[in-house]
């Protein structure tokens, strides 16, 4: 009886005292996945000593059914079938000491249609587990029966489009600077003029809630009445992310519902409501017919760093499942984290029918969505006009760019900052549907523009030369290209 | 109200300046200004020589091709250097009994437009008739706009076009097709070229009832019947694209065969070589079938015999 | 006129860039073919931001390869209706999409005029908005003139 197999006499396995886990049957070499299966790539670091195999057995164990120590009482249900197995591991390349786990839960384990029980099956307990120095959650297949269980997000881009009217272009918003601070009627002001000038969502920031300097419903009379004018003078459908996150559910669902009857497309969540908060809002916004915004807030504590946490990733296969339309998932190439080539998988995971494996972008699993909604993945954060060019070849069309202090801080004033990003993006899109290569002449196209357009040649003069190039903390151990130039 | 302002009232800024006028060039300088550099850059020796090798026979019909295509880049070079304007006509009329490779062509003529630039996309879109006319009052011109949309880019073939003129019916809707065509062929020289084929008889009669069809048409081709050894010869292409051939007295046979069905009523040139070629098949199938204990080699499968051939109707003396 | 920077009526991909010239929608056109979708000209005087259904000019034009066709309609409904909006819609039929993918406006009226916000005073502070567009009093085709 070695320590590294597992053991079937029922007798040995059962007496009472303690047995690693791979000889407790939570590794399984040749294990082959079932389609019901979901699949968890964890990047382990185990502390000195401990055997890779070992370590992916303890995951897999602690994140399903064991306990430290053997307990007769396991005989007493199909254990077998409720144990995850750990079955595979391999060395994560230039990184010592890193580990690839794969460990396979079967569907019984899960609650249909919650995500608060996926995750707190999956990372509630093992990563505080000692014999492991550092524990990430890396990517997640998660099958096609448990995906049906799911509502998904309540409108969807194809859908958020048509009630849009907007087709063939990306979406521009700005988030109202300063982030907190200003009083009600002020802060119209700039939803107002952002609107007007160009753009088609503003956007309240996480933090704003309701607070000593503005009261909430101060800030949704006037945010919408700055709306429905803008909307007149423009003649388009335009939005403002009314922020609805609250202390408890019921005041939520009050404050949702006040933006309902105001007229407003969209309202807005944090992410620290918690995944059930968001079900129920999403649950909520398909009933009403209202556009639901994801702001990320706090992810970057658990999110960031390659050894520990969950990559955001995961999450956006999270929130796309619990139910959301808009969700943050970063830049490239603004003030905020986020690689090129990673960043782009996060996209991929909230706007693919069928997410495929791709190792340069971090994506390690083929998933097939089974027809969920998409997600409008959103890029806020640092970027100016003069990155149109980047910002469409990385990201296409279906994406929400934000520029708030790139509108706000517009030495002409809100409206013109918010022609600049406008023209940009127009005239962006039409030179690469005329088939221009706009990696390389977008400088240029963004000249020419600017020639018939003075507050776009102003926005270039201020921020031409403004870039963020920090090494990033989480790129791709895949990857053939540095990170972002 | 063409170019925004942008003006942000309380806002001095520059005026903005008038957007530069859209040159407005019907044909770009390709900057060739030599024949071989034409042919370089594009790929029209490939497509005539393609014509020369798969189509057997034609003479005539490829050194006329040949002397369009040379009219075509002459006519390139002028564009060129700014001393023609606009782009030539390139309407054409195909004229000659059926099987003798109208629609062939024409369709290797959409590659050659195609490759030197006076057509955006090689296409061909060939209709007859009932493809454009329609049954009652206003069916017409839609279906008539539909094909031509759809073939703009390419070349439109039209074979039979004189069935679109039937003046001895009164309710008769073909001149409303023609009348569309006459004005796509005028007015959009540069979006779509257009190819009527059929019998070289009736379509003189047709042109003579419409001499706006025919001061549009730029090219007319006559296709000759086919000669017997060209017969044979397309016959030979045929058996070998199917890996079958005729044995020595199957030849012979078959040479007396195109001798006598060429005189015969309804000779349809390579399709009726082709008919015959699958009539043979059909008596070489039966042939062997008839013994169905003998182990069959690829020579015997493959092989037509004389008696094949001798069948045929065209052998009794019945007919004088 | 409208005070928005641009003065027109900014629905669809590039109201904010000069109008498109002929030579510039082929080239629009032209992009939408290569990714297989079908054109449909659409024209209104009814600009309303939450009218979904302008007019069809002609059914969606399936299997083309070539933009003077679809331009060719574009001009006619310009004859026709000299003063309405005409815009070009674009479809895609991928699953997953099934829905419009390129819209923008290739002609409108001489005189855009806009829209009015009424307002009507609800309980509280809140208020309940409409767009009115000008012209809509008066009965269809007679909107921008004749």
């Amino acid at each position: 009886m070695t320590a590294s197999t597992q053991i079937t006499d029922a007798k040995k396995r059962y007496s009472a005292g303690v047995l690693k886990y791979k000889q407790m049957g939570y590794w399984i070499a040749d294990y082959v996945p079932k389609d019901t299966d979901t699949i968890c790539l964890f990047r382990i670091t185990p502390q000195e000593g401990v055997d890779p195999e070992e370590a992916a057995a303890a995951v897999a164990g602690e994140s399903s059914t064991a306990t430290w120590t053997v307990v007769w009482t396991d005989r007493l249900s199909a254990c077998d079938s409720y144990r995850a197995k750990a079955y595979k591991v391999e060395a994560v390349p230039g990184r010592p000491g890193e580990y690839f786990a794969w460990v396979a839960y079967d569907l019984i384990l899960f609650e249909e249609g919650s995500i608060a029980n996926m995750t707190a099956s999956l990372i509630g307990n093992v990563f505080s587990f000692k014999p492991l120095k550092a524990a990430r959650l890396e990517d997640i297949r998660i099958p096609v029966a448990y995906i049906k269980t799911f509502k998904g997000p309540p409108t969807g881009l194809i859908v958020e489009r048509e009630r849009l009217d907007k087709f063939g272009r990306p979406l521009l918003g700005a988030t109202t600077k300063p982030k907190l601070g200003l009083s009600g009627r002020n802060y119209g002001r700039v939803i107002y003029e952002g609107l007007k000038g160009g753009l088609d969502f503003m956007k309240d920031d996480e933090n704003i809630n309701s607070q000593p300097f503005m009261h909430w419903r101060d800030r949704f009379l006037y945010v919408m009445d700055g709306v429905n004018k803008a909307q007149a003078v423009t003649g388009e459908v335009k939005g403002s992310y009314l922020n609805v996150t609250a202390g408890t559910m019921e005041q939520m669902y009050e404050r949702a519902e006040f933006a309902r009857d105001l007229g407003s497309v969209i309202v807005m969540v944090d992410l620290v409501i918690g995944y059930t908060a968001i079900q129920s809002m999403a649950e909520w916004c398909r009933k009403n017919d209202m556009i639901m915004h994801m702001h990320r807030a706090g992810h970057g504590t658990y999110t960031r760093q390659k050894n520990h946490g969950v990559s955001f990733r995961v999450i956006a296969k999270w929130l796309r499942l619990a139910g959301c339309d808009h969700l943050h998932t970063g830049t490239a190439v603004g003030k905020l984290e986020g690689d090129p080539m990673t960043v782009q998988g996060y996209y991929n995971v909230c706007r693919d029918s069928y997410t495929k494996t791709d190792l340069q972008r971090g994506l390690f699993f083929d998933m097939d969505w089974a027809d969920t909604k998409k997600i409008m993945p959103v890029a806020s954060g640092g970027i100016h006009a003069g990155q149109m060019h980047q910002l469409i070849d990385l990201f296409g069309d279906d994406v929400v760019l934000q520029f708030g202090g790139g509108t706000i801080g517009h030495p002409q004033g809100i409206q013109a900052g918010a022609v600049a990003n406008r023209v940009a993006l127009e005239a962006m899109v039409k030179a690469r549907n005329e088939g221009k290569n706009i990696l390389e002449e977008g400088p240029t196209i963004l000249k020419n523009a600017a020639k018939s357009c003075s507050p776009l040649q102003a926005a270039l003069d201020t921020w031409g030369d403004i870039s963020f190039n920090y090494q990033s903390t989480d790129s791709s151990d895949y990857a053939v290209t540095p990170t972002v130039a | 109200m063409n170019a925004p302002a942008y003006n942000l009232p309380g806002i001095t800024s520059a005026a903005a300046p008038k957007a530069d006028a859209v040159k407005n060039t019907a044909v770009a300088d390709t900057g060739a200004r030599t024949v071989a550099q034409v042919m370089a850059q594009t790929q029209v020796q490939q497509v005539m020589d393609a014509l020369d090798r798969d189509l057997v026979g034609l003479k005539p019909v490829k050194s006329r091709i040949r002397d369009i295509s040379a009219l075509l880049v002459i006519d390139r070079l002028r564009l060129n250097l700014g001393l023609a304007a606009q782009s030539p006509s390139l309407h054409m009329c195909f004229t000659g009994n059926p099987g003798t490779g109208k629609t062939t062509v024409a369709m290797r003529m959409a590659q050659i437009l195609h490759e030197l630039g006076y057509v955006r996309s090689g296409h061909l879109v060939a209709v007859t008739r009932d493809d454009l006319v329609g049954q009652y009052i206003g069916h017409t011109a839609p279906k008539t706009k539909e094909v031509l949309k759809k073939a703009m880019g390419g070349v439109l073939f039209i074979d039979e076009a004189y069935y679109l003129y039937r003046p001895e019916n009164e309710r008769d809707y073909g001149q409303e097709a023609i009348e569309i065509l006459l004005q796509v062929m005028e007015n959009q020289r540069d979006d779509l070229v257009v190819i009527l084929a059929g019998y070289k008889d009736r379509m003189d009669t047709f042109f003579m009832s419409n001499p706006g069809m025919n001061s549009r048409i730029a090219h007319h081709i006559d296709f000759p019947d086919y000669q017997e050894e060209e017969l044979a010869q397309i016959a030979q292409h045929m058996l070998q694209a199917q890996n079958y051939r005729f044995d020595d007295e199957a030849q012979a046979a078959f040479d007396q065969y195109l001798h006598l069905r060429k005189q015969q009523p309804h000779f349809a040139n390579a399709r009726s070589v082709r008919n015959a070629l699958e009539r043979a098949r059909l008596r070489q199938a039966s042939r062997l079938f008839a013994n169905p204990d003998k182990e069959l080699t690829a020579e015997d499968l493959s092989t037509l015999n004389a008696q094949d051939i001798l069948a045929s109707r065209v052998f009794l003396p019945t007919k004088g | 006129m409208l005070t928005n920077p641009t003065g027109k009526v900014t629905q669809g991909q590039f109201s904010f860039l000069p109008d498109l010239t002929d030579a510039e929608i082929s080239l629009q056109i032209k992009y939408g073919l290569s990714k297989g979708y079908a054109w449909s000209v659409e024209y209104t005087d009814d600009v309303h931001p939450r009218n979904t259904y302008w007019d069809m000019y002609g059914m969606p034009m399936f299997d083309l390869h070539d933009p003077a066709g679809v331009l060719m309609e574009v001009n006619n409904c310009r004859k026709s209706f000299p003063n309405h909006y005409i815009r070009l819609m674009a479809f895609d039929s991928t699953r997953g999409v099934e829905s419009v993918a390129m819209s923008f406006i290739v002609h409108r009226p001489a005189n855009e005029t806009g829209f009015r916000l009424e307002r009507q005073e609800v309980q509280g502070r809140s208020m309940r908005y409409t767009t009115h567009g000008y012209p809509m009093d008066k009965p269809e085709n007679t909107r921008y003139g004749k």
